[in-house]
């Protein structure tokens, strides 16, 4: 497959996609932004009919669509919104839709840390910061946005430098996409099941395979898995056996993840703590408000502390 | 003519691999993601709005990731959506403790306040 969407037509959805952003990023006067919803919304759905008119026999499921316009649509709201506090909300709408494309990917750690982590303490964040720094609503202000929340700083120029960067993207992965492999096509993970003794006898039992006090071998750290032929040697009161796992024996995908990051990144973990400790020390230091206590009421403290003693001293 | 898992949730064919052209849809999808966050970085003069817009970047980038990963049916990229997000809380948490000093000494959050370092 020479090209998945002809590049003139990817540039032309761009261009729509690119206008109707440009309509509906907010201005001082009114800024209409369902036409400009709509415009865009009408550039990605050219340029995804054309790709599945060219991809008809590998199409992604229908939920991704349904995801993705999700996805999009609330991001576009994100930008355009004029209020911090619907951004914020439009951006966890963002995430979600973003977490049923993880869920479609097979990445169901990542897309439930995901909820947890933007969702559920980053935003949140976000949210404790939008209402400290608002000012609080005056006498002759009651129900009037900033200025700087309703006019969009050169949204010409911006639409323009983003659609163009998309556009060489986007043409440079189409590209280069339909020429790359797959690296490990059809690989399975199997081979981490070498490695989950307890993963492998919970599922030999649940399948009645082995009884509840059988174990499997393990002869001073050496487990006696076989993956390539699929069984295991198991200990049971009977005396040691070699059973066959179960059909649909394979690791999950927290599992393979976890083996991932522990074997191939363990530097990385380290540097992540070290990261995320900077940032909490960066962030004390920076919101620490210092108290200036003048010499007098430092005198009046410590005499307050020297008589609190010396009545514990008496008593 | 349709594809047969046109209705169907993406696991249940997971050792599969995935074709290309499916990998191209997640990466227009991330494409587009990552220029609606840049052009709100660009355009919003709200100081919090222009950090969501980087969030907003962030998981562009872990789409991206997410469906190589898929594509390759290699863990690494999952991995990394794990470090990309704690870029993103540790960026969160700096850039929101500036943005409450910032709005402490002009009661604004508008980023052109700040222009003394301009030349």
């Amino acid at each position: 497959m020479d090209h998945l969407i002809h590049p003139i037509a990817l540039y032309l959805g761009l261009a729509l996609v690119g206008l109707g952003l440009c309509v509906a990023l907010p201005r001082a006067k009114v800024s209409p932004q369902l036409i400009g919803a709509m415009l865009a919304a009408s550039g990605v759905g050219v340029i995804l009919v054309l790709m599945g008119l060219n991809a008809r026999d590998a199409l992604p499921n229908l939920y991704f669509y349904v995801f993705s316009f999700v996805a999009l649509g609330a991001a576009l709201r994100v930008v355009t919104h004029p209020r911090p506090v619907y951004s914020a909300i439009y951006f966890i709408l963002t995430i979600l839709a973003s977490c049923g494309l993880y869920l479609l990917l097979s990445a169901e750690f990542m897309a439930f840390a995901l909820v947890i982590v933007y969702a559920g303490a980053i935003l949140i964040t976000y949210l404790f910061v939008i209402m400290l720094a608002t000012q609080a609503p005056t006498e002759e202000r009651t129900e009037g946005l900033e200025r700087y929340d309703t006019a969009a700083r050169e949204p010409m120029a911006a639409t323009i430098a983003s659609m163009a960067l998309v556009a060489v993207l986007t043409g440079m992965l189409f590209t280069g996409s339909m020429e790359l492999e797959p690296r490990m096509a059809g690989a399975s993970q199997d081979a981490l099941l070498a490695q989950l003794p307890r993963r492998v006898e919970d599922a030999m039992k649940d399948t009645g395979a082995i009884g509840f006090k059988d174990r499997i071998v393990d002869r001073d750290g050496d487990l006696q898995i076989d993956v390539e032929g699929r069984r295991a040697l198991v200990a049971g009161p009977s005396g040691e056996r070699w059973v066959d796992f179960p059909a649909d024996l394979s690791p999950r995908n927290v599992e393979a993840l976890g083996f991932n990051l522990l074997n191939a990144h363990p530097g990385s973990i380290e540097i992540a703590g070290v990261i995320l400790l900077m940032a909490m020390l960066g962030a004390v230091v920076l919101s620490r408000r210092q108290v200036e206590i003048d010499e007098e009421a430092k005198a009046q403290q410590a005499r307050n502390l020297m008589e609190g003693r010396g009545a514990e001293g008496q008593a | 003519m349709m594809h047969t898992d046109f209705f169907v949730l993406a696991q249940q064919g997971f050792p599969e691999p995935m074709a290309a052209a499916t990998l191209a849809h997640y990466l227009l999808v991330s494409a587009l993601m990552f220029a609606i966050g840049l052009i709100g970085f660009l355009t919003r003069r709200n100081l919090i709005v222009m950090f969501l817009c980087t969030e907003l970047m962030f998981q562009a980038a872990g789409l991206a990731l997410i469906a190589f990963s898929r594509y390759h049916l290699e863990y690494s990229g999952q991995t990394f959506v794990i470090f990309v997000l704690t870029v993103a809380a540790a960026e969160a948490a700096m850039a929101l403790a500036l943005v409450v000093l910032l709005f402490k000494k002009r009661e604004s959050l508008d980023a052109d306040e700040w222009t003394e370092m301009k030349g």
